[in-house]
């Protein structure tokens, strides 16, 4: 097994190595050239190369200090107005240390910062246009306000296609000695789901069993990487059996540390896949809605969770 | 003079129904100064003043008392009771040192009270008795050790029985037995609350009022799943000394033990629905959706259910915050990890939590371990 983690190994370190978004590429890449870059918004699926454009981006504008010049922040960990007030501040202020006349920040999902903070941004963007730019990435532009939008070049990036992905594996697996074959790589497609992270850590994770990757292999590891079924839940719940089918979704929720919301998201899915009549899918999807709703004006998530759990008990008993 | 000012027992043999805890307190002043305090503590009327007070008349002894009312902080009790405690009285032969009402000792307001208190107790010539209604908060817990510590139950309805009938011939006041046993039942062990009664009770029989004791969750939680709701449902758990939000997860915990069927899911779609008030008052602090949230919590739930209940159901302690507690012990560590992992990676925390069954199977490795900086306690985790 390698010693280093392959995602950070493989990471493109400048633009020819990256593979899929020609045209972005290319557009990002002039920018480059000309030594001033505006502020810019990248928008789209996890997995697609946003970050690792925005590091060959610092990269190719700062050379080996680069470090120094860059900013990274992750606004789903740190989504609060104080991050902006301070640590962006603080960063912005200073001026930059190479011939390039700025530095870069960059706001790694961007959508996850709250919309005062959003609202704050957007002024320490035009303070501090002459010491800094913004590099932002993001899964929804729609999430971003208008204002900081109107103020970056966007581009939007696609989800990986199949060609590029195999490139991905097909030059790890040659540098990294692995035995591949084609069924193989199209089982580790489909369960990439076009991000390229995921293909890159199910590769390594099943190398990490055997040098020979086989479909079987792979298989085994996407699926004891799944997090816990939400569906065991929801069977207990329809077989009217409310306290194991709590029990059991608190368990998940702790275990996994997911949210309540996130759990409605995955049981109204779930819906879908259940052998029930069409009606009773409409039905208890509404109750979905409903909960979600009330988890909205509530307080206490799993008060609601429960609630819906005590549908698809009636739902069970064809009571609902 | 009210009738606990006129019968407060002065002597041991006026104090009914506590003979164990009175020669544990003879012992004590006997062998002074082997232990050189005492907390006496118990429900509210039990008799610890009292106490006290028989044990100064006992001995001779002048009493100097400082209690709630008094501000009692460093400097005011090292002015009183430093002072009393080292000085030989005038007129008595010894002195006893009450402080009354010890866990009303306050924090903020009493700053410095407890620590003087510990070195009172170090250098006083004189036996020190305090008294406590609950004692066992962890901020007392050197004092506890410093302590001889004696528990008073409540006393037996019998027991007040008695004291009052004594006291009613003392009064010259003709009360119906019935009447008198109501008050002592209704006291629930408290004396003064016994004597209260007693004294506003006049002479005709009366209906006296029930007392607003302190319900225990239990109480309130039987009432609401077994009787049919009446308009007391509505406040009992005003009674209960306990937030709200406490009683909320009692409930959740407690419903699917109780109800079944369609009554299980009325009442729990009755708490989701009075947790969205709960939602709107933290959100709009528009407190009149109390009301709302309250009735459907107490009187809502009561009445999901058809008939009544009955049978003996033991009600449990919630779980699911001890639960919540447990996981993130055993989750700290990975937290850990995935924070590391996060900024080595360039993505954020949350993905790295919901990626770690893969994640953990790539970086168990030497050299990973370090480039992320993992310590021996991560690295531990990672292999068990």
């Amino acid at each position: 097994m390698g010693s280093e983690i392959w995602t950070e190994k493989y990471r493109p370190s400048n633009f020819e190595e990256l593979v899929g978004q020609e045209e972005i590429i290319k557009r990002v890449k002039n920018l480059v050239s000309s030594l001033n870059i505006p502020h810019l918004l990248f928008a789209g699926p996890a997995g697609t190369g946003k970050s690792t454009l925005a590091l060959i981006v610092v990269k190719a504008l700062f050379g080996a200090d680069w470090k120094e010049n860059y900013l990274e922040l992750n606004a789903s960990d740190e989504r609060g107005i104080d991050v902006v007030r301070q640590k962006v501040k603080d960063f912005a202020r200073t001026k930059a240390l190479k011939n390039v006349p700025f530095k870069v920040i960059f706001l790694d999902e961007a959508d996850a910062l709250t919309k005062e903070a959003q609202q704050a941004l957007r002024r320490t963007m035009e303070n501090f246009t002459g010491t800094c730019r913004f590099v932002m990435s993001c899964n929804y532009s729609s999430k971003i306000i208008d204002p900081i939008q109107s103020r970056c070049a966007v581009f939007r990036f696609k989800l990986l296609e199949k060609k590029d992905i195999s490139k991905v594996i097909t030059r790890i697996a040659e540098s990294e000695r692995l035995d591949i074959d084609n069924k193989s790589i199209d089982v580790l497609y489909e369960a990439s789901e076009g991000d390229c992270r995921r293909v890159v850590n199910l590769l390594q994770s099943t190398s990490s069993i055997s040098a020979k990757i086989t479909p079987q292999l792979v298989e085994t590891m996407v699926s004891s990487a799944k997090p816990s079924d939400i569906k065991v839940v929801l069977d207990y719940a329809l077989a009217g059996d409310f306290v194991n089918a709590k029990e059991k979704l608190l368990d998940i929720m702790l275990k996994e540390s997911i949210s309540g919301q996130d759990v409605l998201k995955s049981v109204q899915k779930e819906v879908w896949n259940l052998g029930i009549e069409p009606e009773l899918k409409v039905r208890l999807t509404e109750k979905i809605g409903e909960v979600e709703f009330r988890m909205v004006e509530g307080s206490d998530e799993f008060v609601q969770l429960q609630a819906m759990l005590a549908s698809f008990v009636l739902a069970g008993q064809g009571k609902l | 003079m009210s009738f606990i000012e006129k019968y407060r027992a002065s002597k041991f043999s006026d104090i009914k129904g506590q003979d164990l805890v009175i020669s544990k307190i003879k012992n004590f002043f006997k062998h002074f100064p082997e232990e050189k305090a005492i907390i006496l503590h118990g429900p509210a009327g039990s008799g610890k003043t009292s106490l006290a007070y028989a044990l100064a008349h006992e001995v001779e002894g002048e009493i100097i008392e400082l209690n709630a009312s008094d501000l009692r902080n460093k400097q005011k009790l090292s002015e009183i009771v430093g002072t009393a405690s080292q000085q030989k009285s005038l007129f008595h032969k010894t002195k006893v040192i009450l402080i009354d009402e010890v866990d009303g000792i306050s924090g903020f307001y009493d700053r410095g009270g407890l620590a003087e208190l510990l070195s009172l107790i170090d250098m006083t010539c004189f036996p020190i008795i305090m008294t406590a209604n609950k004692i066992w908060d962890k901020k007392f817990s050197s004092l506890r050790n410093k302590c001889l510590m004696i528990e008073l139950k409540e006393l037996k309805y019998w027991t007040i029985l008695e004291l009052l009938k004594d006291i009613a011939k003392k009064e010259k006041k003709e009360i119906k037995e019935d009447l008198l046993k109501n008050i002592a039942i209704n006291a629930k062990g408290d004396v003064r609350a016994a004597l209260n009664d007693l004294e506003t009770s006049g002479t005709t029989v009366s209906e006296v009022n029930v007392r607003d004791k302190e319900e225990s969750i239990f109480n309130a939680l039987k009432q609401v799943f077994k009787d049919r709701p009446t308009s007391n449902t509505i406040g009992l758990y005003d009674k209960v000394a306990m937030p709200l939000d406490e009683i909320y997860l009692w409930l959740e915990e407690n419903i699917p033990n109780e109800y079944k069927d369609e009554d299980l899911i009325k009442a729990i779609d009755l708490l989701s629905k009075a947790d969205v008030f709960r939602g709107r008052i933290y959100r709009q602090q528009h407190w009149r959706f109390l009301v709302y949230q309250n009735f459907l919590l107490s009187y809502g739930i009561s009445a999901s259910k058809k008939g009544i209940k009955t049978g003996f159901t033991s009600y449990k302690r919630p779980t699911r915050i001890l639960k919540i507690w447990m996981v993130n012990q055993r989750n700290a560590i990975k937290k850990e990890i995935a924070k590391k992992l996060a900024r080595f990676c360039h993505i954020s925390y949350k993905r790295a939590m919901s990626e770690f069954n893969l994640l953990k199977v790539i970086i168990n490795d030497e050299n990973i371990h370090n480039a992320i900086g993992l310590n021996e306690k991560e690295i531990e985790f990672l292999q068990a």
